[in-house]
């Protein structure tokens, strides 16, 4: 085949998967939404069996694991795209967090039931659940913080050290802006996993709810969206349209992804335009 | 690998150039001095009008200069050798200049007989003549011993027009009807001189491109 | 006229790698000095010494002496920030800040602890106008430095250095990534800011080295081969390989 036909056939390849891939998409939201959607009104919250505490849980637990996670995560992303020296220690705990980030969620969830749930003895609680996601989400988010500011070009630094600014000033005042695009791509990321998580819940935030709503008690127990669908679909309880919460529930938890994605991206996308060009 | 080969080409091209042009003006005053000598007054016109090539040939190597300051943008010895070879060919085409002034002083003696044998002035052409090959060839050698011995010569060409200077100055004295010619044959010799502070100023360029350092030599 | 800068017997390493032997170079206050030399030939490397951005890597290693005005900056009482803010460097490729352009010119006033916005304003307008940027820019102070030409980016570089009043101006090849016009923009702007500022530059133009500057010194495999007056080195060089670099035939 000559190169012309050649190049043409593989940007029509391209093409298709490109189109799969959106295909896929519509197709997925199309039939979650489709179902559930009808059935998603005040009553599907605050009904008696209303998921509204879940709903609440659910972001509750992302609160606080990210309150645990970011300061941690970030910060050791800093020192080692910014401070770390190139040595073996400096590889091994990139090799850690590598490791740390391949493990499956499953354990993170018994290892968090055995640590925080037992252990510590804090049993079945928001507290609990956050902390295991916490630890989930730490490589990742080190992992992203250090490309996001390794990719930040080397001349800014210089720039800015030599203007006689000190290491510190360069990070916060010119790294950390420039890299917060990515970073904060990298907590979408990460939150996005938190929303949807549930074999780490279950084992340390229980599948049980406060009886009222807005119950911010951390030693709580605190069922999750996520949950709440996998404990609707594994054990339907008698009386229950089992099916019908469950197609709610999955339409509201990926609505809530959405929404919470379009939160974080659409501020980064307009910082990312107000750092580069105007027009 | 050499790097700037068409450069190198571009100077040895001015150089022979130079060559050409030397050759032209030492021809040039041979034949005004032979048409003084011989009265040969139709070679003394050939002399006249063969000074516009001379005359053509520098401003082909001035243009040439130029372009190769324009172009490659010369530094140190490179640069020198362009405004070094540049004052060459000036002095040279003035070397033509004033060849034509020894054809028009034979033009003006006409066939009127000469007041005495001509002796000095055709050996001060001789030696103009020997010091533009010797500076040229000093050039082309990066000789500057050479172009100090060409220099040194412009005293044997000094040495004889003082000579012939108080030779006419004693033949006027003593019969003024020949102090018409003797004044013609005085300008011949005060060109001759001239041409040899001429020859003088190319060793001083030889100097200057080959050392960077300028040198009155006069 | 007085020598801002004086290196004396300067030996720079790499790890085991020495990469400036035995420099020894006295820059005049108010002038601009011209650094010339082939690639790897240590110039960058000696022009960084001068702001102690070596200072960054590790297993870099320094001896010998480099005094700015009497005071020897690799002294441990020497203040980096203080040194840098002295000597400010200009570099290759124009690096403003992904902010807006009277944030860049602010940037430097600001960690040094300028707070006064009347102030700052000031001082961004006087920065600009001596960069010749400001009747380019007065009208779009706040938009981003990333929308402007890469001219017009190295003369914001220029202007974000002159707002911390350095003393010396490095300049690390920083015509290179430049169109003709905007590199004579800049080459005019450095006869301008000579009048107040001790100037040294990188530049593999060697034509820019003999348009602007006075002294210009030539650097090969880390040794400095001669300096001279840049008229002087430029048409009569002392040294052969002097001779051989600027004529082309080199290598």
């Amino acid at each position: 085949m000559n190169p012309k036909k050649m190049d043409k056939l593989a940007t029509g390849v391209l093409w298709i998967a490109a189109l799969m891939i959106i295909g896929l998409l519509v197709w997925f939201l199309v039939y979650i939404l489709g179902r559930g959607l009808p059935y998603l009104n005040l009553q599907f919250l605050t009904g008696p069996d209303g998921v509204g505490a879940q709903l609440f849980n659910s972001f509750y637990i992302l609160f606080l694991s990210l309150l645990f996670s970011l300061p941690i995560g970030i910060g050791a992303g800093i020192y080692l795209a910014e401070y770390a020296p190139q040595n073996k220690l400096t590889d091994l705990i990139r090799l850690s967090v590598e490791c740390l980030a391949s493990v499956p969620s499953i354990v993170f969830g018994l290892f968090g039931m055995i640590i925080f749930v037992n252990l510590l003895g804090l049993g079945y609680s928001i507290l609990g659940g956050a902390a295991t996601l916490a630890l989930l989400n730490l490589p990742i988010l080190v992992r992203v913080t250090e490309d996001s500011l390794r990719s930040v070009p080397s001349s800014y630094r210089e720039a800015s050290l030599a203007l006689g600014a000190t290491m510190w000033q360069t990070i916060r005042k010119v790294v950390l802006p420039t890299a917060l695009p990515g970073i904060i791509t990298g907590i979408t990321l990460v939150a996005g996993r938190a929303l949807g998580e549930t074999a780490i819940l279950i084992f340390t935030a229980g599948m049980n709810v406060s009886r009222y709503l807005f119950d911010t008690n951390p030693m709580a127990a605190g069922e999750t969206l996520a949950v709440h669908l996998y404990a609707v679909k594994a054990n339907p309880l008698p009386g229950t349209n089992a099916d019908a919460i469950a197609d709610g529930t999955a339409a509201l938890l990926i609505i809530m992804v959405l929404v919470f994605n379009l939160l974080l991206a659409l501020p980064s996308r307009w910082m990312q335009r107000r750092l580069g060009k105007d027009e | 690998m050499p790097t700037r080969q068409l450069f190198d080409q571009a100077l040895d091209d001015l150089n022979e150039k130079i060559f050409r042009l030397g050759d032209m003006a030492r021809s040039q005053v041979k034949d005004a001095m032979t048409s003084l000598d011989k009265q040969d007054l139709e070679l003394a016109n050939q002399v006249i009008t063969g000074d516009l090539q001379v005359n053509e040939l520098q401003a082909e190597i001035e243009e040439q200069c130029m372009l190769l300051i324009a172009t490659q943008q010369p530094f140190a010895k490179d640069l020198r050798k362009i405004v070094g070879n540049f004052k060459i060919s000036i002095n040279l085409e003035r070397i033509g200049d004033l060849a034509v002034d020894l054809a028009k002083l034979s033009l003006r003696i006409g066939n009127e007989k000469l007041i005495k044998p001509l002796i000095d002035l055709p050996r001060m052409v001789e030696l103009v003549r020997e010091m533009i090959t010797q500076g040229l060839m000093a050039g082309k050698n990066e000789n500057t011993e050479e172009a100090l011995a060409m220099a040194a010569k412009d005293d044997i060409v000094d040495h004889l027009y003082n000579q012939i200077f108080s030779e006419l100055l004693i033949l006027m004295i003593e019969d003024p009807k020949k102090i018409h010619q003797s004044t013609y044959l005085l300008f011949a010799a005060r060109a001759l001189e001239r041409a040899g502070d001429y020859c003088t100023n190319i060793s001083e360029e030889v100097l200057y491109i080959v050392a960077g350092k300028r040198e009155d030599l006069n | 006229m007085r020598d801002k800068i004086v290196v004396e017997n300067l030996d720079l390493f790499y790890g085991d790698n020495q990469a400036l032997k035995n420099i020894s170079l006295k820059m005049p206050e108010r002038s601009v000095t011209a650094l010339i030399g082939p690639s790897g030939c240590g110039k960058s490397t000696f022009i960084r010494s001068l702001n102690r951005m070596h200072d960054l890597l590790p297993n870099v290693k320094i001896l010998g002496k480099i005094r700015i005005d009497d005071q020897d900056i690799y002294n441990d009482a020497t203040d980096i920030s203080l040194l840098r803010k002295r000597v400010g460097m200009v570099f290759q490729s124009p690096n403003p800040f992904p902010k807006s352009i009277y944030e860049n010119v602010a940037y430097g006033p600001r960690i040094h602890g300028e707070t006064s916005k009347a102030h700052l304003d000031e001082i961004v307008e006087v920065s600009l106008k001596g960069s010749v940027l400001w009747n380019e820019v007065k009208d779009r102070l706040h938009k981003s430095a990333m929308g402007l030409s890469g001219g017009q980016q190295q003369r914001l570089c220029i202007a974000r250095l002159l707002a911390v009043e350095p003393e010396v101006l490095l300049m690390d090849e920083p015509t290179s990534a430049l169109d003709p016009i905007s590199t004579m923009k800049i080459e005019e702007l450095i006869g301008q800011l000579k009048l107040k500022y001790t100037i040294v530059i990188v530049t593999h133009n060697m034509h820019q080295a003999s348009r602007i500057s006075d002294q210009t010194a030539f650097f090969l495999s880390g040794e400095l081969v001669e300096t001279d007056e840049t008229g002087v080195l430029f048409t009569r060089p002392a040294d052969q390989r002097t001779e051989d670099y600027i004529s082309g035939r080199f290598g």
